[in-house]
């Protein structure tokens, strides 16, 4: 080093050296350590309390015997007795069909997505647009909804398709509170998950490689057996674990239709301890934990499978994959396809109409209801008009508003942390937030009621505890769409500004926002619609004062007051309807934009 | 301005991107740094624009420390006053041509009629000044690569920096970009730091180049003497050289070398002194300095062989040609300097024995 530079350097030294204290380098070394990870040590922090907190508690009261209360949390208390309780046969009974409702579930959804995804993405059949339509709608109807509008369609006593078979002289009445039954509605409302992956899996295929095997002599049967099913096997198993795990786990579905029926499984036996007088809270801890590492199993099966699918070799190129002929078979195909679209939603839809607006409570005849004066708007103009309803739905918005700012603000520092900064607790912090991917949403609802309990913040019975509820639930949605958006983008983008001499957030605020203003705002409207949906973690959590939608049709129905629960269940899908079409607009606008 | 670099260290983990890194860069100078994927180029770069904090070591843009692992000063990149044109432009498409261009000058809350006249004045430099209110995402490769460098140049940085950029671009506007970009620098006499991995590119934009590998200078000079004289048969090979020989050197009485090709029957002379070979020595011989003819020359190194393939590529042929000695060579024969030879042709093959380079494998640590 020459003499020149060494004096230019202490020169420049002096000019802008940070530290008046001339040996005190070292600690200002570790203090700007410290504070470049601050950021990620706070949002840890955050993420810890909405999620890794309320599942320490449940963990921690499933092994004692007294439940996390202020001033009760002692590590005194630890027993093994609540785990006896796993060995009676309610419980084995439970778990045995928890297992069997999502084995059953994951295979008619199976069967359904992939008879709709292969109709629709691979064949010539008509009215594929509307089949695509098909294979989604009933995404938009709650599953709770779902579940009510087929026990009155089945129920074995007053149920619309019973009364008709009656009518018909046929004396063969369908039970919908049965396992099978319970199956079934699972089923038809969880298709949709496997129609979508389903279908990308067949549209995005390489058509070259199908292509390849037909050169190499393959007829149309042979390609479809050798190339086409290999290449979408991961996806076909990876569609089928996932419904297994959402089945698995769903609350409302089997309350509504295997609470009559007698058929536990682990989400509503949880459920039935927690709401037991006195509470057996301890208990439930214990399902829970059981409930929760079946799910994580299942779950990490499922990411390997998913993971795995990277083999498929899919290009963005405009070729098109091969349709199949179906001849004779393309008008069948889709009238199936359509029988399908009648059984999850136009006749459910129906059936909550009309309970919402026939004129007298008990139905003995179809024919009743064509009669003159038998159905009304009334009812539905009563409950739209009732403080129940509107409270509620004000208290769905703003819950469902917060939980999507909040959620989505929350998202995209993570992912910020996690893929733009070289913080030693990225990684940590995406596998918090990924984590309640493998916790029940009735579990999450425990824990958090146990930890707002004892959290000095008292947002317990406000509406902001449900929305911090649904931002944990569906954290891991939220932050694998923002994350994804932020890894499509190049991090030169952002770079660039900075070079060009603006700060670091205002390089964020002029060009990674605007840019990434797509994906932020999906996945708010993602937020937006699944917690406007919420029910099961939400069960433990509200107040008379702060229920929502869901809750609602939930109390009205589990009080017998079914007409209640369907107007307000018409109702409810209309608001989510909306939603879904702005929702949809908001997409549209994103094809144009590319 | 002037850079300088004192002993830069960087690594990940365990793994060393750059060792120990010394380089003064001087003002007004273009500098390339050279190397394959992976050699600690683009970091080293990232280093100087403060993308990248060091391990330890100096860095100082003119008289300016603006890293000093030692003091702890690591001077943020906004306030490095580098300008840097990435590789892959990262042209702001949601802005138009004169905001993106403009970006910098508002940063420093410039008055607008001075930002319009600056901006101009860079969009004119580059040859943009009809496009500057189109949407920036309309723009083609060649344009986008303009607009980059319009809106470094307008910030009037200290040093501009430039990550391969003409690696997006197609051969013709790659060759006309690069003669621009020379002119451009020349012109505004700026300092300038290239990366590339393209030699041509290097010798073709570099006042020096810095030749990197596996994180360390292994070689630094002007664009003529690296081609002339590598330090190495690795960089020779890097470099395009083509022939590449295991060999074992014998001085000769009058201070030349014979080398014997390992595995073979060939000697090959050499003007070159023996000692200078270092450790497992390799010939080193270029396409281009071979000499094809059907019948055998007066000169030390002259060996018969046969023709095995011959691909047409325009201005010459490329021979692999079969050497009865023993190796396979690659040889290149001018369409209009001379005779042509078809596959299985009986030729003579003969070099200069000032050509014959012979080279240590690696530059020692």
């Amino acid at each position: 080093m020459s003499l020149k530079t060494t004096e230019a350097a202490t020169r420049a030294d002096a000019r802008l050296a940070p530290t008046p204290a001339p040996r005190d380098y070292r600690a200002a070394r570790t203090l700007s350590g410290l504070r470049k990870n601050t950021p990620g040590l706070i949002v840890l922090v955050i993420l810890g309390v909405l999620i890794v907190l309320p599942l320490a508690l449940v963990l921690l009261a499933a092994f004692s015997d007294s439940v996390p209360r202020p001033g009760s949390i002692s590590l005194g208390g630890l027993t093994l007795s609540n785990l006896a309780l796993l060995a009676t046969p309610e419980a084995l009974g439970a778990l045995v069909n928890s297992l069997m409702v999502g084995a059953g579930s994951a295979i008619v959804a199976l069967l359904i997505g992939a008879f709709l995804a292969f109709v629709c993405a691979r064949s010539d059949a008509p009215l594929r647009k509307f089949i695509f339509f098909i294979g989604m709608a009933p995404m938009f109807i709650p599953a709770l909804v779902g579940a009510l509008a087929w026990s009155l369609l089945c129920s074995p006593s007053a149920g619309y398709i019973n009364i008709f078979l009656r009518d018909l002289g046929i004396d063969a009445a369908i039970n919908i509170y049965s396992l099978p039954g319970l199956v079934f509605v699972l089923g038809i409302f969880y298709a949709p998950y496997a129609f979508l992956l389903l279908h990308s899996s067949l549209s995005m295929m390489n058509a070259d490689l199908e292509e390849a095997a037909t050169v190499h002599g393959a007829p149309l049967r042979t390609m479809l057996r050798t190339v086409t099913l290999p290449l979408a096997l991961p996806a076909i198993l990876g569609s089928a674990v996932l419904v297994f795990a959402l089945t698995m786990e769903n609350f409302p579905v089997a309350q509504v239709i295997g609470n009559p029926a007698g058929v536990d499984t682990l989400p509503t036996y949880i459920y039935r301890l927690m709401s037991a007088t006195p509470a057996k809270s301890n208990q439930a801890a214990s399902v829970a934990v059981i409930l929760t590492v079946a799910l994580m199993a299942v779950t990490l099966i499922q990411q390997r499978i998913i993971n795995k699918r990277k083999f498929t070799t899919m290009t963005g190129k405009g070729n098109r994959p091969r349709q199949v002929p179906l001849r004779k078979m393309r008008w069948p195909f889709t009238i199936l396809a359509l029988a399908y679209f009648a059984v999850s939603v136009v006749l459910p839809m129906l059936a909550l109409l009309a309970a919402s607006m026939q004129a007298t409570p008990f139905v003995s005849s179809m024919s009743q209801l064509l009669e003159a004066n038998s159905l009304s708007f009334a009812k539905l103009i009563e409950v739209l008009g009732s403080n129940d309803f509107q409270l509620a739905l004000k208290n769905s918005v703003l819950v469902a508003l917060i939980a999507a700012f909040a959620g989505t603000t929350l998202s995209f520092i993570a992912s910020y942390i996690r893929y733009r900064t070289k913080s030693k607790v990225g990684r940590l912090i995406e596998l918090v937030a990924m984590t309640p991917l493998a916790v029940p949403a009735i579990v999450m609802g425990i824990g958090l009621l146990w930890t707002w309990l004892l959290l000095p913040l008292p947002i317990y019975g406000t509406l902001a505890i449900l929305a911090v509820a649904c931002v944990a639930v569906f954290m891991p949605q939220g932050y694998r769409g923002v994350s994804a958006s932020m890894l499509q983008m190049d991090q030169d983008l952002e770079d660039s500004a900075v070079m060009l001499g603006a700060g670091r957030t205002r390089s964020v605020l002029d060009v990674t926002l605007p840019l990434m203003r797509v994906g932020i705002m999906s996945s708010f409207l993602l937020f937006l619609m699944l917690s406007m949906r919420e029910l099961s973690a939400s069960i433990f959590l509200f107040t008379s004062n702060t229920r929502i939608l869901s809750i609602l049709v939930f109390d009205n129905f589990d009080n017998g007051q079914s007409q209640a629960a369907a107007a307000v269940s018409v109702l409810y899908c209309l608001v989510i309807g909306i939603l879904a079409v702005i929702a949809q607009k908001v997409g549209g606008e994103r094809k144009t934009k590319n | 301005m002037k850079i300088s670099i004192q002993n830069l260290q960087l690594k990940y983990g365990s793994f060393t991107a750059i060792e120990n890194l010394n380089l003064d860069i001087e003002d007004g100078e273009a500098l390339v740094l050279l190397g394959q994927s992976g050699c600690g180029k683009t970091s080293t770069m990232r280093c100087i624009a403060g993308l990248e904090e060091p391990t330890s070591g100096r860095i100082i843009i003119d008289d300016v420390v603006v890293f000093d692992s030692e003091k702890g000063i690591n001077l943020p990149p906004n306030k490095r006053n580098v300008g840097m044109v990435f590789q892959s432009y990262a042209v702001w498409p949601h802005m138009t041509v004169a905001q993106n261009v403009a970006y910098s000058l508002k940063q420093k809350k410039l008055s607008k009629s001075e930002i319009d006249e600056r901006v101009m004045e860079a969009l004119t430099l580059v040859g943009l000044e009809p496009y500057a209110d189109r949407g920036a995402s309309l723009l083609s490769g060649g344009q986008m690569q303009r607009v980059a460098l319009a809106r470094s140049l307008v910030m009037r940085p200290s040093v501009l920096m430039l990550d391969e950029p003409l690696s997006n671009l197609d051969a013709r506007l790659r060759d006309r970009l690069r003669v621009e970009l020379r002119e451009i620098q020349l012109q505004l006499g700026l300092t300038c730091v290239y990366v590339t991995h393209d030699q041509h590119e290097a010798f073709a934009l570099a006042d020096r180049i810095a030749l990197l590998q596996g994180g360390r200078i292994v070689q630094m000079g002007a664009p003529q003497h690296m081609y002339e004289a590598p330090a190495s048969a690795s960089i020779a090979h890097f470099l395009g050289v083509s022939n590449i020989m295991d060999c074992t050197p014998e001085g000769t009485a009058t201070g030349s070398t014979t080398a014997r090709i390992t595995n073979s029957e060939l000697t090959v002379q050499s003007a070159q002194q023996a000692s200078d070979a270092g450790t497992s020595p390799k010939v080193c011989i270029r396409a281009e300095d071979l000499q094809i003819t059907a019948m055998p020359t007066e000169h030390p190194n002259s060996w018969p062989g046969t023709v095995r393939v011959a691909g047409f590529q325009g201005n010459d042929i490329r021979y692999a040609i079969q050497l009865e000695s023993g190796p396979e060579l690659d040889a290149l024969g001018g369409l209009r300097r001379g005779e042509q030879h078809k596959v299985g042709d009986r030729v003579w093959v003969t070099v200069n024995p000032r050509e014959v380079q012979i080279l240590p494998a690696e530059v020692l640590a």
